[in-house]
C-alpha cells in the first residue's frame, strides 16, 4: 500500500485541484480505512464482545441454561475458599516456573549449540523443531501410551532392573503433574529455540571478533555479548511462555482431566471442568477472568519493567 | 501508477463482488438452512462411539432410509464429548434434531428447562409405543407429565467374568458376601488381580458403579435414589457405611484400575490378568466377537438379606430437540425407532448384549442375554447409574471423591465432607 500511496502523495496535479491545502492534513484513503475498520468490527463482534461478556458472566450464577442470576462479586469471594481453586493457583505458578523456566533455558541452550552452520544442523532443527508442529492432543496421546502401566516407560526401567520405580505415572497425584509437564516440554523447547535461533542471527558478529581480539572467553562472550543482545527476544519468549503456561490446558486434559483428584489441575483446566461439566458457567467465567488478570499482570508488569530499563 | 489505478479499482470491484457475492450466499445458505431445518434429513446426534455400536447404529439409519418415510443422518460422537456438549447442543439455535441418551432425572431436568421436545403425540399415535411397559412409560414421563423420551434398549450391570478362566482357575460363581469374599483370596492366591476396575483415563465414572451397588446393597435402591436427589448428605452415617465395607474390598482391586479406561480393563480381564470386573454389558462392544461366548456374569453379591433386591438396569434411547424445525420427520423417525424391526437390527448389529424394549422385539437369544433377563426380572426396584438418577453434573464430583477414596482410603472423613460440598455446589446452582 505504501509503494501505490507514496507517489500520489508527491503529485501535486493530484492533490491541488481538490482543493487540498499544500502540506495540510490528508484524508486517509478509504481502502485504508476499510483495512482497518472491517477487521476491528470482526474482532469486536468475536472476540471483544464475548469477551466483556465474559466479564458480566464473572459476576452471575448460571447454569448455561437457564437466565443467568446476578451475584456480584460472590464467585470471587468462592474463590477465597475454594481448595481446588489455591491449589490450581499453586498448581499454575509451578507450571509457570517448570515449564516456563525448563523451556526458556532448554529452548536457549538448544539455539546456542544449533546456531552455528555446520553438516547436519539442519537435522537437529529440525528434528527438535517437530513436535512443535503435531497437535498437544496427538503429542499427549502418545505419552499416554508411554506412561501407562504396562507402556514403554515402565518397560524401559524393568529392562535396566529399576522395576522397583515402575508406576502409574499419570494416576498417581505425586507425579501426575511432573508427568504431564514432561510432553509440554517437549513441545515447547523447539518453539523457544526458533524463537532464540532468530535472535542469535540478529546479533552482529563483529561484537565476537572484538571480543575475542580482546581475550573474552567463551562464558564472557556469552555473558557480556549474547544475553544483553537477546534482550527483546527475552521479552517475547517470556510473555509467549506466560501465555502459553497459563492456557496450557490440552496436553493436562487429555492425559488426566486435571486429576487424580484435582492433583494435576491447572487454572485451566479447573475453568473447564467447572463450566462445562459441573455446568457452574459463573464460575468458571470468573477462574477465567483471574486467569486474564494474571496473564496480562505478569506480562504488563515485564514490559513496563523491560521499557524502564530501555529508557 | 496509472496502471495501478485502474488494478486498484478493479481489486476494490472485485472485493465487493466477493463481499457481495459470499453475503448473498450467506443468506441463500440461511435460507436453505432454514428451509432444510423444516424438511431434509433429521440429524441424529449419537454417542454410540464404539465400532460395533456406531456400525449398527449405521445399519438402523439405512433401514430407516430404505423405509421411504424420512431419512437421518447419523453423527457419531464420542461419549465424554456428546455429554459435555449437549446443554450446548440444546440450547443453539440450530440444534441436531434426536440425540441417543437417557430417561429418567436426566432427561427431565433437561424438561424443566423446555429443551425436550414434547413427545405425547409420538406415544398417542405409535402401536408400539402403546404396548411398552408400565414402567417404562412412567421412566420417560417429565415432571411435567409430558412424554420427552423414546426407550429403545436396556442393559444390566453385573461381575462379569471369563468362563474358561474360571474353570482353569477353579473357582465359581459366589451367592453370598462370603463366598465372594473367600473368591477374591483365592483369585489373589494364584496371582491374579481379583477385580479389574478401568476408571483411569476417560472413564472414572466406572467407579460409581461401585459406590451405587454397595449403597443399594446397605441401604436399598430407595436410599439410594434419594440420596443422589440432594436428600440425604454423602456425609452421613449410611454412607460411611459404604465406604467401610468397600475398604475391606480394596486390597483385591488390581492396583492398575484407576490408571486405565475400561476399555483396556476388558483387555486385562479378557487376557486373565484380572479374574472379574463389575461392568455393564457395553463393555462388550469394545470385546472381540469370538471372545463373547466365553463371558459371563454373577450378581453383585447380597450384602444384608433385609434390603431389598435392587439392580442396576440403565435403559438407553432418544429424546429431541424442543426447537427442532423438522417436527414431523422427528416424530416419524422416533416411531421408527420405537419398532420391534429397528431394536432388533441394533441387536444384531452391535454386540448383543441389550435387551430391547419392544415386548415383541427378539433379543440376541445367547445365554448369556438369557440371564441377563431373568437377573433384571428378579430385582425389587431397578436404579439406572450415578449420573442418570442424579445428573451430569454431580458426576465429576464422584468421580473425584471415589478415586481418592481408593488412593486414600484412610482419609475418607475428610473425602465425605468435601464431597458433600461439591455437591452442594452443584444443587444449589
Amino acid at each position: 500500500m505504501a509503494v501505490l500511496t507514496a507517489p500520489a502523495r508527491k503529485s501535486p496535479a493530484r492533490s491541488l485541484p481538490r482543493g487540498r491545502r499544500a502540506g495540510g492534513p490528508r484524508r486517509t484513503p478509504p481502502l485504508v480505512l476499510a483495512f482497518v475498520l472491517v477487521p476491528l468490527l470482526a474482532e469486536a463482534v468475536w472476540v471483544f464482545w464475548p469477551a466483556l461478556q465474559g466479564f458480566y458472566l464473572a459476576l452471575t450464577s448460571w447454569d448455561g441454561v437457564s437466565p443467568p442470576s446476578f451475584v456480584g462479586l460472590g464467585n470471587f469471594r468462592e474463590m477465597a475458599h475454594d481448595d481446588v481453586f489455591l491449589s490450581a493457583t499453586g498448581h499454575t505458578v509451578l507450571w509457570l516456573v517448570l515449564f516456563g523456566g525448563l523451556s526458556a533455558l532448554l529452548g536457549l541452550g538448544a539455539a546456542l549449540l544449533l546456531q552455528q552452520e555446520r553438516r547436519g544442523v539442519g537435522f537437529y532443527r529440525a528434528a527438535l523443531f517437530l513436535p512443535v508442529v503435531f497437535s498437544l492432543v496427538a503429542t499427549a496421546l502418545v505419552w499416554q501410551a508411554i506412561y501407562q502401566p504396562e507402556g514403554v516407560l515402565n518397560q524401559l526401567l524393568q529392562s535396566v532392573g529399576l522395576g522397583s520405580l515402575r508406576h502409574a505415572w499419570l494416576a498417581d497425584q505425586d507425579t501426575a503433574l511432573y508427568a504431564v509437564i514432561v510432553p509440554a516440554l517437549w513441545r515447547q523447547i523447539g518453539y523457544v529455540m526458533v524463537l532464540y535461533l532468530a535472535g542469535l542471527k540478529g546479533v552482529d558478529p563483529a561484537l565476537y571478533e572484538a571480543a575475542k581480539m580482546d581475550g573474552a572467553n567463551i562464558w564472557q562472550r556469552f555473558r557480556h555479548i549474547t544475553v544483553p543482545q537477546l534482550r527483546s527476544v527475552n521479552a517475547v519468549v517470556l510473555s509467549v511462555i506466560v501465555i502459553d503456561s497459563l492456557r496450557s490446558f490440552d496436553v493436562v486434559w487429555s492425559l488426566t482431566r486435571g486429576g487424580p483428584y484435582h492433583s494435576s489441575e491447572l487454572l485451566s483446566t479447573y475453568m473447564y471442568s467447572t463450566a462445562f461439566q459441573s455446568l457452574r458457567l459463573g464460575y468458571g467465567s470468573a477462574l477465567a477472568v483471574v486467569i486474564f488478570v494474571l496473564a496480562f499482570g505478569v506480562i504488563a508488569s515485564y514490559l513496563v519493567r523491560a521499557f524502564r530499563e530501555a529508557d | 501508477m496509472t496502471n495501478l489505478q485502474p488494478n486498484r479499482r478493479r481489486f476494490l470491484a472485485g472485493l465487493g463482488a466477493v463481499g457481495t457475492t459470499a453475503l448473498l450466499s450467506g443468506c441463500v445458505t440461511s435460507t436453505s438452512t432454514s428451509t432444510s431445518s423444516s424438511k431434509g434429513a433429521v440429524t441424529l446426534q449419537s454417542n454410540l462411539s464404539a465400532p460395533q455400536a456406531k456400525a449398527a447404529m449405521e445399519d438402523i439409519a439405512a433401514a430407516y432410509a430404505k423405509k421411504g418415510s424420512g431419512k437421518a443422518t447419523l453423527n457419531t460422537v464420542a461419549a465424554e464429548t456428546f455429554r459435555t456438549q449437549l446443554p450446548t447442543y440444546l440450547t443453539s439455535a440450530n440444534p441436531p434434531d434426536v440425540y441417543t441418551w437417557y430417561p429418567g432425572s436426566v432427561a427431565d431436568a433437561y424438561a424443566k428447562k423446555n429443551l425436550l421436545l414434547d413427545l405425547d403425540g409420538v406415544w398417542a399415535s405409535s402401536p408400539d409405543l402403546k404396548r411398552y411397559s408400565k414402567a417404562l412409560n412412567s421412566l420417560c414421563t417429565a415432571t411435567s407429565g409430558k412424554k420427552v423420551f423414546v426407550p429403545t434398549t436396556y442393559y444390566w450391570w453385573g461381575m462379569f467374568y471369563r468362563k474358561s478362566n474360571f474353570a482353569k482357575w477353579g473357582v465359581s460363581e459366589p451367592k453370598t458376601w462370603d463366598d465372594f469374599l473367600d473368591l477374591c483370596d483365592k483369585l489373589k492366591s494364584k496371582g491374579v488381580a481379583p477385580i479389574g476396575l478401568g476408571a483411569g483415563g476417560n472413564t472414572a465414572w466406572v467407579a460409581s458403579a461401585w459406590f451405587d451397588y454397595l449403597d443399594i446393597r446397605i441401604n436399598g435402591g430407595q436410599y439410594h435414589r434419594e440420596l443422589l436427589a440432594g436428600r440425604h448428605r454423602f456425609d452421613d452415617p449410611e454412607v460411611r457405611k459404604v465406604f467401610d465395607r468397600w475398604q475391606e474390598l480394596l486390597p483385591y482391586f488390581d492396583p492398575n484400575g484407576t490408571a486405565i479406561p475400561f476399555q483396556d480393563a476388558t483387555t486385562a480381564l479378557l487376557n486373565g490378568r484380572t479374574g472379574m470386573m463389575l461392568i455393564g454389558t457395553f463393555f462388550a462392544d469394545a470385546a472381540p466377537k469370538g471372545a463373547l461366548d466365553d463371558i459371563d456374569f454373577f450378581r453383585f453379591p447380597v450384602i444384608d438379606p433385609k434390603v431389598p433386591l435392587a439392580e442396576e438396569a440403565p435403559t438407553d434411547g432418544y429424546f429431541a430437540s424442543a426447537r427442532t424445525g423438522r417436527r414431523e420427520q422427528v416424530a416419524d423417525l422416533l416411531s421408527y425407532l420405537a419398532t420391534a424391526e429397528a431394536q432388533e437390527i441394533y441387536i444384531k448389529g452391535s454386540s448383543g448384549t441389550t435387551l430391547p424394549c419392544h415386548p415383541d422385539a427378539k433379543d440376541a437369544g445367547t445365554a448369556l442375554v438369557k440371564k441377563g433377563r431373568k437377573h433384571v426380572a428378579e430385582a425389587a426396584e431397578i436404579t439406572q447409574f450415578f449420573n442418570r438418577d442424579s445428573s451430569d453434573a454431580l458426576q465429576p464430583t464422584a468421580d473425584t471423591a471415589l478415586t481418592k477414596f481408593m488412593a486414600k482410603p484412610k482419609s475418607v472423613g475428610g473425602i465425605l465432607t468435601d464431597w458433600q460440598r461439591e455437591a452442594q455446589k452443584i444443587w444449589q446452582a
